[in-house]
């Protein structure tokens, strides 16, 4: 019981926690302004250099990349804010159990994703034309929630690696836009050079990417069961990679004394 | 030297000595037009037609706007986290030489985003990068860096009274590349985006740029079927009016925020 608590109360504060430097306002903003622009650019691009015929793939990959904003840049920010604001030392003093309090930090975050994954699909359906017509809505939700999930974990496992560095946000800037090259977002994991293809696969949102293009086109849960379970796995793995950052990290900074240096 | 001017050159000169302290804070700004002109490049692999030179210069011209919006955002940040703020307010120097300095700066630092992207789209994807008119290719660089710092001076008038300097900041960067065509026509936008994008320097200037690049390239602005000469310099003089008209909004506007921030004393609040 004690352990869903401060689960519980790590998801809640930490989204909390982010209004003290995004404002709610500007918090509505962004979602819209920077989904809306991400998108935007990406399709111009696609449509001078490749014609109409790819508006719809660069829509529904940069729709859903969109749930890294959330999942990847918050959930560094909140080691980011740990350091700067002095609070890293009283998150390490506190006898909570880590690992509710390690993860909890992501979860809200993943409500927050989903709802900027809906924002972009009406964007690609209004403004871009992507028809949902043939969309399977419940292997659409399930995909779009798993992809939040294992990408948050994707975040904590850069949030984790974060903590060993001055300056978090540098790696969440990094980790987030790579994204854009290697997950199939803007073209096929296919046309990158064949060497860095596996690279693609290690990213949760290359699974997710390319599941929602199936949704969307009307494939069913059990039609990308084998993409989702690969998702899962890849998301799982990253967590427990981010809880292992996060304990070495803390035993570091107990035993030479230097929590902020480390 | 006059004092304007030995305001300006020690804001810059300070700029500089934090960016050499702090050199990380270079791979924010620019991981996103380097990433954009990677993802360009990629779609184009199997193209024909002048997508490179849009992709490579666009790219270029990306990195030196998301310096100056990046720094110019951050700059007040810091100062902010620092609380230096109130004592860069309260020299008798006006706050919009002191920015001005800083701009001028972070320009120049983009300037070397612009070289970066030109050096990996040259070894990387085999992009050649022949330049037609050398001279009037430094005139067209040299402008749209001082244009981009002016239009840095405006943003960073607003970021003093915003507590979401940053966050503001990594919302204008993509509009901001949308809306000035820096990889595709203008054209391509919505009719009702034209004016937005005509009202930006930036527009201008990747004309002049990619004018003065190649041949195979016509313009984008209101000076097709001109000869080449003629419209990049058409482009430079909007260019060069703008950016006066940005120079002018900013020191109303750094009045006003000066005015505010001392009556109402809640700069650090802000």
């Amino acid at each position: 019981m004690s352990r869903l608590r401060i689960f519980f109360s790590s998801a809640v504060f930490s989204f909390k926690a982010q209004f003290s430097w995004l404002n709610p306002s500007m918090w509505l903003t962004m979602k819209f302004v920077l989904s809306l622009s991400q998108m935007a650019f990406f399709v111009f691009v696609g449509l001078f250099i490749r014609g109409p015929d790819v508006i719809s793939f660069i829509a529904i990959g940069n729709a859903l990349q969109v749930v890294s904003w959330n999942t990847v840049f918050s959930v560094v920010a909140i080691a980011a804010h740990d350091k700067w604001d002095g609070t890293l030392p009283l998150v390490l003093a506190t006898p909570a159990s880590r690992l509710p309090l390690f993860i909890g930090r992501a979860m809200i975050h993943v409500l927050d994703g989903m709802l900027s994954v809906a924002i972009s699909f009406a964007f690609a359906a209004f403004l871009f034309g992507v028809n949902f017509g043939q969309a399977n809505v419940l292997t659409l939700v399930v995909t779009v929630l798993v992809t939040a999930f294992t990408m948050a974990g994707y975040g904590l496992m850069i949030g984790g690696l974060a903590f060993y560095f001055r300056e978090p946000v540098i790696f969440a800037n990094i980790f987030l836009f790579i994204l854009l090259v290697f997950c199939g977002v803007n073209f096929p994991v296919k046309d990158l050079p064949q060497p860095l293809q596996p690279i693609s696969y290690v990213f949760p949102l290359t699974y997710g990417v390319e599941a929602t293009r199936s949704a969307i086109s009307g494939a069913s849960l059990f039609d990308i069961s084998t993409l989702l379970g690969q998702q899962l796995l890849v998301g799982l793995l990253s967590i427990m990679l981010g809880y292992f950052f996060f304990r070495t990290f803390e035993h570091l900074a107990r035993k030479t004394g230097r929590i902020e240096a480390v | 030297m006059p004092q304007t001017l030995r305001v300006i050159y020690s804001a810059f000169r300070m700029a500089m000595l934090h960016w050499i302290a702090d050199p990380q804070w270079v791979i924010p700004n620019i991981i996103a037009p380097f990433v954009f002109t990677t993802v360009a490049l990629t779609l184009f692999k199997d193209s024909t037609g002048p997508f490179g030179l849009y992709a490579v210069l666009g790219g270029g011209m990306m990195g030196m706007w998301g310096n100056t919006l990046y720094s110019s955002g951050f700059a007040i940040e810091f100062e902010k986290w620092q609380g230096t703020l109130e004592e860069v307010l309260v020299t008798p120097s006006k706050l919009i030489y002191i920015i001005a300095g800083r701009s001028a700066s972070n320009a120049l630092f983009g300037l070397t985003n612009m070289m970066a992207v030109l050096l990996i789209a040259s070894l990387g994807f085999r992009i050649p990068l022949g330049i037609e008119n050398p001279f009037l290719f430094a005139i067209s660089m040299v402008l749209t860096l001082l244009s981009v710092s002016t239009l840095g001076l405006i943003f960073a008038s607003a970021f003093v009274l915003s507590r979401s300097a940053q966050t503001l900041t990594n919302g204008l960067e993509i509009p901001l590349y949308v809306i000035s065509g820096s990889m595709f026509p203008i054209a391509l936008l919505p009719f009702w985006i034209h004016p937005a994008a005509y009202a930006l320097g930036p527009t201008w200037g990747i004309d002049a740029i990619r004018l003065a690049t190649s041949q195979e390239y016509s313009s984008q602005t209101f000076w097709a079927g001109m000869s080449v000469d003629v419209a990049i310099i058409l482009d430079l003089a909007v260019m060069s009016l703008l950016s006066l008209t940005y120079v002018v909004i900013a020191s109303i506007l750094f009045k006003m925020v000066e005015k505010k921030t001392r009556i109402q004393g809640t700069l650090v609040e802000a």
